[in-house]
């Protein structure tokens, strides 16, 4: 039988989202906006409903300097040792 | 190996279809030996690392990028073109990562300049954007296929675009360097004549300049000058790496005037500007200036400022290419949001 290679990089790692919490309540919740025109109308609006319907401990706005790129490094990692929750906004 | 079975070629392409691993078009099986012989032809080691591919950092190895240059229909020659194409739009400067996730349409185009372009038949004259050149159409294809197969811009998935445009196919140019002026795109960027080099643009779809009655930069630059101001759109200002070609015909008729790059770039950029008053969102459109912009000033409304449609002169890249009739041109826009997309070049080794 004739073997065809493998186009793509078999070998890469899948990446895990993270778990859902059960509760937003008692959380620190991180507000993503990524620099779109009204990101910040919509993460808002969210973070209204968020106090409203839940108790998180905190809420926290952070921002990426553009939305056509990654966050830094630098960013991500605040994010990551700060944050029980993530919500990233996009907006247009 | 077994002699050719039709039969089994037809699965094969059906198998690598359902896989999700094309372009939508058939490809050619990637068998071992068709793949080696590609290796072999670049004389690079198969488990080389030349990049890892945004936005999945897939592990883009000269054996990875040969399966995808056979799958795509590559002469085994042409891979250190995709090498050297797949090393430069992984570099950090192209940002690979939003062309590929946007919801805009740009698509990595390959402008070959050099040597090879004659010795692998790359087009760069009639038709130059069009199809019937093997090496341009695959070049251009392989890129496509590495970008989904290594880097997961799958359409609809990760891949966002809410148009996309044919590019996205195949985009490969070379530029006719024998019917300019002027110095090539690369040289201008420091590499040496005898040198091939590819030169990546995150690059919208081309839009035809129609200017046949032009015989004069006069005549000419104006019209050029109105069809880029409608990048994007007609209030988009602060744009960055965009390319004009120049069909050989209007190259001549800039060059025969004395006039050089620079002094194209230089006349468009300062053509290109407009006072903040006629660029406020809301009056005659709702595309303007953004907010943060607008807040510099006391009264917008009356603020007579000058705002560029290019950052600088230098973000107009120039090329000539095309047939040596007709005059007619084309703007290729770039993706270019602030901190986007750039002209990134390699070398082409051999």
């Amino acid at each position: 039988m004739t073997e065809y290679l493998d186009p793509t990089d078999s070998v890469a790692v899948p990446r895990k989202t993270a778990s859902r919490p059960m509760s937003l309540d008692g959380k620190v919740i991180t507000l993503l906006d990524i620099s779109k025109a009204q990101g910040n109308h919509l993460l808002d609006r969210l973070e209204e409903l968020l106090r409203e319907r839940a108790t998180p401990k905190a809420i926290i706005r952070k921002k990426k300097p553009t939305f056509a790129r990654p966050a830094p490094d630098a960013l991500r990692k605040e994010i990551v040792g700060a944050t029980d929750v993530l919500v990233e906004g996009l907006a247009d | 190996m077994s002699p050719a079975d039709p039969e089994l070629d037809a699965d094969a392409i059906e198998s690598l279809f359902n896989r999700g691993v094309t372009d939508g078009l058939p490809v050619v099986p990637p068998t071992r030996p068709l793949v080696e012989r590609a290796i072999a032809a670049s004389g690079r080691d198969a488990g080389e690392l030349i990049a890892l591919v945004p936005p999945n950092y897939g592990r883009a190895t000269v054996e990875k990028i040969a399966v995808n240059a056979v799958m795509a229909g590559c002469r085994p020659e042409y891979l250190p073109v995709v090498l050297a194409a797949v090393e430069a739009m992984c570099d950090e400067a192209f940002d690979l990562h939003g062309v590929s996730a946007t919801t805009n349409a740009p698509a990595p185009l390959v402008i070959v300049n050099g040597p090879i372009r004659a010795e692998l038949e790359i087009n760069s004259g009639a038709g130059v954007f069009g199809p019937g050149w093997r090496a341009n159409a695959t070049i251009g294809r392989a890129v496509r296929l590495v970008c989904v197969n290594l880097g997961g811009a799958r359409p609809g998935d990760v891949s966002m675009s809410t148009l996309a445009h044919p590019g996205r196919y195949a985009y490969c140019i070379g530029e006719h360097e024998e019917a300019s002026p002027w110095e090539s795109l690369a040289v201008e960027h420091g590499f040496g004549p005898e040198q091939s080099t590819v030169a990546l643009l995150a690059a919208d779809a081309p839009l035809g300049v129609y200017a046949q009655r032009s015989r004069t930069p006069e005549d000419l630059m104006p019209t050029l000058a109105a069809s880029m101001a409608v990048i994007s759109h007609h209030r988009m200002t602060h744009w960055g790496d965009t390319l004009l070609v120049l069909s050989p015909e209007h190259a001549k008729i800039l060059g025969d005037a004395g006039w050089k790059k620079g002094d194209v770039r230089r006349w468009l950029h300062e053509r290109l500007q407009w006072p903040v008053r006629e660029l406020l969102p809301g009056r005659d459109g709702g595309e303007g200036l953004p907010e943060h912009v607008l807040a510099k000033y006391r009264d917008p409304g009356r603020e007579t400022t000058l705002i560029p449609k290019f950052r600088s002169p230098e973000h107009i890249k120039v090329v000539v290419a095309g047939g040596t009739a007709g005059r007619f041109s084309a703007i290729v826009p770039g993706w270019t949001f602030s901190k986007g997309s750039n002209l990134v070049f390699r070398r082409i080794h051999r």
